[in-house]
Formats: structure tokens, sequence, C-alpha cells
């Protein structure tokens, strides 16, 4: 295309010698730009997840295709000063890259919206980082009549141009080769005399004078972009107001005061048909019955018949068997579940609908002390609550924190533990799965509104940015649920193997009868449920949605009726969190508030379930009272 | 039956009745004077005085005060125009951003800064604005620190 191959670099020749190429390249850009397509482009798919050392912040690194460079993604921000966790660990590496030879920052623009990215570029001009600038979705800005001067902008700015489009890897060759040729972007920028020395102490990470402004920060964003708009006026034309016709109507109605509710209704619907009944029905009997039930476990006691001693025996293939119990769960009934639930959350997260959840909720969230942002932990913790956890630090205030980890703990199921539960109340009438719902919900909304009023401190301001909607690439969305999957496999197994082996050793010192018995007055008398289910609550202790599993198990041989059914499930849903949730509640929010969040949830969890018990004899569900 | 004319109260807003057309200004002692049983009570109705038809004293009536005040617009501060002021489906020019510097810095990084043009597409469930390319939702308490020129936008 005809904007790639403008300019292959007049820049960066002036010595006659050509610089060697980078050794590693910092991707960098606003949010919702193609960063991940981009990475995906140049990497080829190759990629690792960690979390940045210190933080939850998820970051992909990957080689340079056919290369040896290391390429790393960053989260996007909009600024290079840090004033989220997000946007420390992108400026931590814009550092990193700056000291140290051989590394590049990769700018990644949207085309269509060059004057917020050019921020992004004067600041990386005034911390002086080596930069290539790429013009991403170049062809969404040629569809909206956006023309672009990639020379001029060279010109003006100092460092290569490239444009490109990611996801059809259109551009890639150019950016690879604009790479040795990453320079310092143009830094003479005139800014107010009183912000410019605060303003670079701050880029430095170096303590900023007292006496500096208290509106330091957004002076410095507007002094940028005064300069930002007098670039982008003269190198790219206006965009016409049109826009993905599709996409823009369906953003604008999935915030519609009143459409917004049936697509919000619908969007839940699909998810629960899909990970509820597909993922947890479907394949779960797919791969527990069909798999393991056929195969596995009667290959695995096959083997370890002819080991002598009963001991070793049982301890892999008994009742408490590591593989019959501790595989056979991990991995033929929440692994499929997590799977499903991957996918279909890397594909809510690509199409942009999040935010617009967010905008929803908000009211609901205002409710509870919060605000919509903190629907993003609550759906997160659909997927496990000790990320959520961590994430809650997205929210500005610590009263908004401590209110957002406790209803988490309290009552968001994990991703393993929805799944579970959805497939028990697949099988137990829609009036009887409301009832859960309404408990569940109820308790939370409940708890919020009095923690809001009742805790001490101030609700922070709904400010979200809503990107554009767009159909998820295919190989975002794979790589994103393949890295989760791998990350949930190595975190959660090995715990499964370990509750095994406490119940099997329980039940080989004759504990576990004797736990029964002492839990008989709670879960017999308080819950109705039969004396075994003590043992799975015991589990709970150390994963909630092991302990969901066996429950499962129970009623799937036929161990409970409908209204067991659904007083263990509000139970366990509104059960203590996993020991995992637990230490991260102690380390993020301190030890006194972790315990009283564990002395608050169990009782409040089992009088809950007496509530539920009591309340459907009365509707004259089945059941012995 | 025709019933003499009640006596109205000095001071308060006249009211038509509704059945006979006549102005009248609702309220005071006639009710006593005349013998009415509950009047000493207080009564929560009053009278037409030509044709006798009653209406309820919303005044008296807590729900009917906590109705009106749904309904009626609160008497806007007199102040600057904000975003909260801008018809939905409109533009205007942004002239002052005021809040904490932390929501202010927030703001501006998200190009929204004194001098750009703002257009808002909606104010429910939250307000949304584009700026250029970007969509942004804010709650009301934000909106309420966008300042806006006082000259109306291009629609």
């Amino acid at each position: 295309m005809s904007a790639t191959a403008i300019a292959t670099g007049d820049i960066g020749s002036e010595a006659g010698v050509r610089p060697a190429a980078p050794r590693r390249i910092v991707l960098l850009g606003n949010p919702n730009v193609g960063k991940s397509a981009l990475f995906n482009a140049l990497t080829g798919l190759r990629a690792t997840v960690s979390n940045y050392p210190g933080t939850t912040v998820e970051i992909y690194r990957g080689r340079l295709a056919g290369g040896e460079a290391e390429v790393v993604d960053s989260p996007g921000l909009n600024s290079i000063l840090p004033m989220s966790e997000d946007e420390r660990v992108t400026w931590d590496l814009v550092q990193s890259v700056k000291g140290q030879e051989g590394s590049v920052v990769l700018q990644v623009a949207d085309a269509k919206n060059l004057r917020r990215a050019l921020l992004l570029t004067l600041q990386l001009g005034q911390l002086e980082v080596p930069t290539v600038l790429v013009l991403n979705m170049a062809d969404e800005a040629e569809a909206r009549g956006i023309r672009l001067d990639l020379a001029g902008l060279e010109q003006a700015l100092g460092v290569p141009v490239r444009a490109a489009v990611a996801t059809r890897g259109t551009g890639v060759g150019a950016i690879r080769e604009a790479l040795p040729d990453a320079r310092a972007p143009r830094n003479h920028l005139p800014l107010p005399a009183d912000i410019a020395v605060p303003a670079l102490d701050l880029l430095a990470g170096r303590k900023v004078a007292p006496d500096a402004p208290a509106n330091l920060l957004s002076r410095y964003h507007e002094a940028l972009l005064a300069h930002a708009d007098v670039i982008t006026r003269r190198f790219a034309t206006d965009a016409e107001p049109a826009g993905s016709a599709v996409s823009r109507r369906l953003g604008r109605l999935a915030i519609h005061p009143l459409w917004g509710w049936p697509i919000l209704a619908a969007v839940l619907w699909v998810l629960y048909e899909v990970v509820g009944v597909f993922g947890a029905g479907t394949l779960v009997d797919l791969v527990e019955k069909g798999l393991f039930h056929g195969y596995v476990n009667p290959w695995a006691v096959a083997l370890f018949s002819h080991v002598p001693g009963a001991f070793v025996r049982d301890l892999f293939a008994g009742e408490y068997g590591l593989v019959t119990m501790g595989l056979s769960y991990g991995l033929a009934i929440v692994l499929p579940i997590v799977a499903v639930f991957f996918t279909a959350f890397a594909l809510l997260e690509d199409s942009g609908y999040l935010p617009r959840l967010a905008v929803m909720s908000d009211r609901v969230f205002r409710l509870m002390g919060l605000n919509g942002k903190a629907v993003l932990p609550m759906i997160l913790g659909l997927g496990c609550d000790t990320m959520a956890t961590l994430t809650t630090r997205i929210l500005p205030t610590r009263k908004e924190r401590v209110i957002a980890t406790l209803l988490l703990a309290l009552g968001i199921p994990c991703s393993a533990q929805l799944g579970v539960v959805l497939a028990m109340l697949a099988v137990v009438p829609a009036s009887a799965a409301a009832i859960w719902f309404a408990a569940v919900a109820g308790v939370m909304v409940t708890v919020g509104w009095l923690a809001a009023r009742l805790l001490p401190g101030e609700r922070g301001e709904f400010v979200v940015e809503l990107p554009p909607m767009r159909l998820p690439a295919l190989s975002n969305v794979l790589a994103k649920t393949v890295a989760r999957v791998e990350w949930y496999l190595k975190e959660a197994l090995p715990l499964f193997l370990v509750g095994t082996f406490v119940l099997f050793a329980l039940d080989r010192l004759h504990l576990l009868g004797v736990i029964t018995r002492v839990g008989e007055p709670v879960v017999t008398g308080v819950l109705g449920l039969p004396r075994e289910a003590s043992a799975a609550f015991l589990i709970g202790f150390l994963r909630r949605d092991f302990a969901a599993t066996r429950l499962f198990d129970m009623s799937r041989h036929g161990g409970l009726d409908v209204t067991q059914l659904v007083v263990a499930m509000v139970t366990i849903t509104l059960f203590i969190p996993c020991i995992a949730n637990v230490f991260i509640i102690a380390k993020e929010r301190g030890l006194k508030t972790a315990a009283a969040m564990v002395g608050f949830i169990f009782p409040v969890a089992f009088a809950m379930g007496g509530l539920v018990r009591l309340l459907m004899h009365a509707l004259g569900y089945g059941g012995a009272p | 039956m025709t019933t003499p004319p009640l006596a109205g109260a000095p001071g308060g807003a006249p009211s038509a009745c509704p059945l006979c057309g006549f102005v009248y200004v609702p309220g005071g002692d006639s009710c006593k004077e005349r013998g009415c049983p509950i009047a000493f009570g207080g009564c929560a109705t009053w009278h037409c005085p030509r044709c006798g038809y009653t209406m309820p004293d919303e005044e008296k009536s807590a729900a009917a005060r906590l109705v009106r005040r749904l309904f009626t617009r609160r008497p806007r501060p007199a102040g600057p125009r904000t975003l909260v002021d801008l018809a939905t489906g409109t533009s205007a020019v942004v002239e002052r951003l005021s809040g904490e510097p932390d929501l202010l810095a927030r703001l501006t990084a998200q190009g929204l800064a004194p001098g750009v043009e703002v257009h808002l597409l909606q104010r429910a469930p939250t307000f949304v604005i584009e700026v250029g390319e970007t969509t942004i939702a804010v709650e009301r308490r934000v909106a309420e620190g966008v300042e806006l020129h006082a000259e109306p936008g291009r629609p």
C-alpha cells in the first residue's frame, strides 16, 4: 500500500552505517489501538503471559518472528506519567528502555486518533527514548476520509512513522525494517514555566518540588494536547463523522437507557447457555463420563491393583484417590468449564462490551458505595476471585476497595464454582434456580448497602472510556484463553491434589468421621443436608469450587433433593473464599480486615442457607423438613 | 344545590375550579365558621366557593409533596454553563474543567481539555460524550465540572 511505501528512512542513514537491529522492543500505546494484534503479528502468536513483578498486571512477552529480539506488550495507557498500577508498569518499561542499549519503544497509535497518540509521543520525546511510531488501523482511517502525511509527520517528530493494519499483517515488514532507525522524538515543546521542571521530574521519577501547582498533571497534559493538536491539524485531515454504522449503532444500543437492558440480559443468557449448559453440561459429561469414568479411572484402578499394599492403592485410586478424585475433579469437571468460560470472557473483552456493562451497572453499584467501574473486578471474579481481589486496586479509594473485596469474597462465585453451580441448577426447576440467584444477589446488595453506609470514606468518580465495538480476532481470543487455562492449571490443580490428599489423610486417621459428627448440628440441623456434606464444606476452606464439585458429585449420584441442592448451592456460593483468596485479602487489605471478613462471611453463609431451607419448605418444595 | 360561597384566605395562590371554572383562593377559616366538625383537626380538602367541588389540599399530603418533588426540575444553580446543561445530541467547546487534581489528570490524558469540542450523546444511565474520536462515559458529578463556552456549539 502507498502509505507504507513512503519514507523508507532518510533518518538514521546520516552516518552511512546502518545501525544494529534492536534486541528488545517494547510496545506502547493508548488502550484499544490494536497493540495485541500487532504483537501477535510481530511474534507469530508465540507469547508467554506473566504478571509484571510485584503486580497483577499481565505482560505478554514473545520473540520477534524469525529474529532474536524480545517483544514486550505493555498495558494500554493515556499518559506516561504513572497514575494507576498499569501505567506504573508501562512507565517502568519505558525507563528500562531508556537505560538499555539496543532497546526501543514501538508506539502503536490509532490512525484515526492521532491527537491522543501524539500526547504519548511528545512525552517519549521529553524522556529521550528511541521510538518508532506505527499508525495502526490505517484502513479504518482511510475509510473515514482521514489522509495522513507520513513523511511530514516523520519530519516534524523526527522518528520513523509507518502505517499498518495489524489485524491483516499489512505494514509489519516495513515496521521491522524501521526498527533500527528508532530515534527519540523531537523535543522542543514550549511548556509553561511553572510546570516544565516538575513535569520533567515526574517523568524521570524524581521527587517533585513541594511548591509545584496542585493541578500540575492536568495542566501538563493540556500543554501537550495543544502541541499535539497543532501537529495533527498540519499532517492529518479531519474525519468524516460516519464510522462503521453497525458497530457504532450496536455500541450506542448497548448503553441505551432502555435497550441496554435487554442487551445485557441477552449477553448474560448467552454466557449461561455457553458456560452452564454447554460447558458444564455437555462437555463435562463428555470428558467425565466418557473419558474418566470410561477409561482413566478404571485404568488407574487396574494399574494400582497390582501394587501391593492398600495404602498406595487407595492413595491413588481409592474413594479419595489422587487420580480418581483429585485429577478427575480438576481435569474432567473443572477444566472444561473454565476453558469455555475463559473463551467466552476473552470474546467479551475483545468486543468492547465490558466498559458498556460498567455504564449500565453504574446505578446498582452506586447503591453499594461503588461505581460502575467496580463491575470489572466483579466480572473478573467470575473468572477467579483471587485475581479479581488484586484488580480491586483499580478502584480509587480505600472504602471502595474494601467493599469490592468483601463482595467478591462473599457472593461472587469463581468460574469453576459458577460452572459447577450452573450445572447443578440445570437439574432443578427454574423457580428454584431463581431462589439461588435472589438469595445470593440479595445478600450482596444488602451487605454492600450496609457497608457503604457504615464504612468511612468517599466514593471515586466514574469515568470510563468506551472503545468502539469490534468483532474479536480469533487469534487474540485463542492466545488469551490458552494463556489463562495454563495459568489455571498451574495454580488450581496442585491445590486440588492437596485437597484430595487432606481428605484421604483425614479418612485414614478416622478423623473424617469425627469432623462429620462435629459438623452435623450445623450441616444436618441447620441446613438439612446429609452428614457427608460436612466433608465438602471442610474442603471448601481450601477451595470453594472443590467443595462445590464434591456436592455436585453427591447430587449426581442421587444424594440430594431439590431443597437440599439449592441450600447447598447458596451456602457454598456465600462460603468463605478459597485459601489463596484469603491470603491475598490479608496481603492487600491487612490481616485484621481479612479476619473480620472471614468471621463475617462464615455465619452469614450458614444463616442464609438455613433461611433458604425454611423458605423453600414454606413454598412447598420437596424434601423432608 | 347551591352552596353559599366560602371566603378565601388572603395571600394564597388562586386556583381554577376543575368543574365550574370559578377562580378562587383556596383555604381559610370559612369551614370552621360554617361548623364543619373536622375543620378543627385540619381538613385535607378545599371546596370551590361557587359549586362546592372538592379538591385535595396537596400541601397537606406528604405523598403528594414527594410526587411533586420527583416531577419538578430542580432550579438550576446560577453558575457557569456545564455539560449537564447541554442538550443531548449537541456540541459545545470546553471552557474549563473543575474537580480533584487526579480526576482532571485522567480526563486531560483522555483528550478532554479546555478548547476542545465535546458532543453529548446521552445522559442516562450515565453521561456519554464524544471528544474527537474518543467516547467517554462519566457520571453526573463529573459532567457538572465540565464548564462550556457560553455560545452554543454547532448541532
